[in-house]
């Protein structure tokens, strides 16, 4: 199946790093772009508040009615040498008093009356000159005309300044972001690398080299928690694949004995002509075989069983300790053979499968009776006082098992004394079956063994 | 003589049916085999039989619908299921659909074997009786006490039931599991040999000392009780 996968990290981090920094220098150039049109606009303004400063003043000293030709004059000497100079002085009634360069001005600028102290006004003016300006009222000593008073500056220069200056500027920022871009795959390349490592190293990892674990050295800190729980992941893996094969080659191993005694006694006896008893003999002895087989097929599926959460057991009232002397009368008769003393005390009720919990106990109690030497006790003991759990121990006389064996006694197929032989023993999985009924409950099992007595523990559930 | 009982056997194995026919057939039944379902349940319905055995994954019709079929034609014999799968749920559903009891496979033949005689008796059942008796033994079932040739013997109360279990069913081989699973109420394998111990010691309190053995051991299959010809 083919998943549809996210574009590639590297270009996404590429991607976002060229977008932030194409961000910031935008910004950083409308900032710069406005400064500078700022100073423009500043100078402007100390020059047109200057002129109108002394407009004002040749106003002041001149003399009504106006216009005359003293004042066009006076005014005409004041600006001389300032090169795109406009003056304009109306009255209210539209009348012109001085102009010296009717087509510069907006209309706009001479009707409104901005406050001295306002931006100036932009504008085009009509022979298609960019010119800057500002306007003042003006109101002459006799108070009987108010006038206003236009003075703008041509600013093509600037404009011209700022196209050329913003070009630049861009095709700088343009520039300085395609760098960026680049120097962003770069980095997020470089900052990668321990991902490339661990791919590298996790596509040689197979089933036989689970033991391969991923580099944990020089990987940067939001990795390393990554790798650690990729590392951890496989550890379960090794030990659950080992574990089964383990399992396999044990299974092997346990049925390849029976079924080769089985092959060579039916065919040593099919080699030559035998007695009828002869025959009856091997086949009945074939048939014990068989029998023992298909036991251990059986406790094989109901281990596979559990160990896939299929064991569901039935929830019903089970009385631990009549179960236990019910299977202690059975085992009894075992028991009396070696003169073993059975011996049970205590009681407890709990919520469970009645056939599996005496599956359970009955293989525990067929391990004892088994594992006690002659004139030793197996003793069963139930404690119900702690709240919401039964305790069932079943303890027995006998050699102590040494530490390195107990916790391997509830493995398939583990025997502790690989001396004692197979036909009496079983085929080692008793253990297994009765942990995983004892687990299947939500119960444990513990086993100890210390002082010449042997102790397994259920905790079983109420 | 009584008349033979007869068997219908469903099951597409052709080695598993062949040897279920031969071992069924020298226990004394006249037995039909059919290797697939749609075969097998038109067997059912058209002859008389007094038990099928009834193998659960067939190929045309499975078992649930042969055994469907049976009971839907009114067919009340009692239908004893074979099923490889030992699941819980199996079990639930073929007794649901009418099953009288089933087998996991692989099952031993005396097992099998023994089931069978069990469904077929419930049919009949007379009166209890309150003696069981071979030859000179004799267990009185409401004083709880066996005598053999007049002498009583003692036996503890497993010991009773398991000389009872055998002298019911006298003459069948009864396999270890069965007795386990009647006498101890324990239903599931286990590899210890208590029941050969118990056996044993029974068969020292009634055989030893008298000149017919009544309780024989069949290596391989079990044990009976039975008196010999």
């Amino acid at each position: 199946m083919k998943t549809r996968r996210g574009p590639s990290l590297t270009l996404r981090l590429t991607l976002l790093f060229a977008l932030a920094s194409a961000l910031v220098l935008f910004l950083l150039g409308l900032l710069i772009g406005h400064a500078v049109e700022k100073h423009f606009e500043e100078q402007d303004m100390e020059l047109l508040s200057g002129k109108m400063e002394l407009v004002r003043h040749i106003l002041e000293k001149s003399n009504g009615p106006w216009p005359n030709e003293s004042l066009t004059h006076q005014l005409d000497d004041a600006l001389t040498g300032h090169h795109g100079l406009a003056v304009s002085i109306l009255a209210t009634d539209g009348r012109t008093y001085y102009s010296n360069d009717a087509n510069a001005f907006s209309p706009d600028l001479l009707k409104t009356k901005p406050s001295e102290s306002g931006r100036p006004l932009k504008w085009t003016a009509g022979n298609g000159v960019s010119m800057r300006g500002i306007a003042a009222s003006y109101a002459t000593a006799d108070a009987r005309t108010p006038i206003t008073i236009g003075i703008a500056t041509e600013i093509s220069h600037h404009e011209h300044f700022m196209h050329s200056f913003r070009q630049t500027l861009w095709s700088f920022m343009a520039a300085a972001a395609a760098v960026m871009g680049m120097l962003g795959w770069f980095v997020a390349r470089r900052g990668l690398s321990p991902l490339q490592t661990i791919k590298r190293r996790a596509a040689e990892i197979t089933a036989n080299s689970l033991d391969t674990r991923l580099p944990t050295e020089a990987i940067p800190r939001e990795l390393a928690e990554l790798t650690d729980t990729l590392n951890g992941m496989l550890s379960r893996l090794e030990e659950s694949f080992q574990r089964l094969s383990d399992f396999s080659s044990d299974l092997a191993h346990e049925l390849r004995t029976p079924v080769s005694n089985l092959l060579t006694q039916t065919q040593v006896i099919l080699s030559k002509n035998r007695t009828v008893d002869e025959y009856r003999d091997v086949l009945a002895s074939n048939a014990e075989e068989f029998e023992r087989l298909s036991r251990m097929i059986s406790d094989m599926l109901f281990l596979a069983k559990a160990d896939n959460q299929q064991i569901i057991p039935n929830r019903e009232r089970v009385d631990l300790a009549e179960e236990a002397r019910s299977l202690m009368e059975y085992y009894e008769i075992l028991a009396e053979t070696k003169r073993l003393r059975l011996s049970i005390s205590g009681n407890g009720i709990v919520t469970g499968d009645r056939l599996m919990l005496r599956r359970a106990i009955s293989n525990l109690l067929s391990n004892a009776v088994q594992h006690t030497p002659d004139d030793g006790s197996v003793t069963i003991r139930i404690h119900d006082d702690a709240p919401g759990e039964v305790r069932l121990i079943i303890e027995n006389s006998g050699e102590t098992i040494p530490a390195e064996h107990l916790e391997r006694l509830f493995d398939r197929f583990y025997r502790a004394d690989s001396s004692r032989h197979r036909t009496t023993e079983g085929a080692g999985l008793g253990l297994a079956i009765t942990r995983s009924i004892i687990r299947a409950h939500g119960g444990d099992i513990h086993v100890s063994s210390a002082g010449r007595v042997t102790r397994f523990a259920l905790l079983i559930p109420t | 003589m009584e008349r033979a009982l007869k068997i219908l056997i469903v099951e597409d194995e052709p080695k598993t049916g062949a040897y279920l026919k031969q071992g069924l057939s020298e226990a004394g039944f006249v037995v039909d085999l059919a290797d697939n379902g749609t075969d097998g349940l038109h067997q059912a319905l058209t002859e008389a039989y007094d038990l099928t055995v009834l193998d659960v994954m067939l190929p045309g019709m499975d078992g649930w619908q042969v055994l469907q079929g049976i009971r839907r034609a009114g067919k009340e014999m009692p239908v004893l299921f074979l099923t490889a799968r030992d699941q819980v749920e199996d079990r639930v559903k073929g007794l649901e659909l009418g099953a009288d009891d089933y087998l996991v496979k692989p099952f031993a033949f005396s097992e099998l074997l023994a089931r069978i005689r069990t469904l077929l008796r419930r049919g009949n059942k007379s009166k209890e009786a309150d003696f069981l008796r071979a030859a000179d033994l004799e267990l009185d079932l409401l004083r709880r006490r066996v005598t053999r040739a007049g002498k009583r013997i003692d036996l503890t109360a497993k010991e009773f039931a398991l000389l009872e279990l055998l002298l019911r069913r006298q003459g069948e081989v009864l396999p270890r599991s069965l007795i386990a699973s009647q006498v101890w109420d324990m239903n599931f394998d286990s590899d210890t040999n208590v029941i050969e111990v118990a056996i044993k010691r029974l068969r020292i309190k009634i055989d030893e000392g008298f000149e017919t053995k009544l309780i024989r051991t069949v290596r391989g299959m079990g044990y009976v009780l039975e008196v010999a010809d």
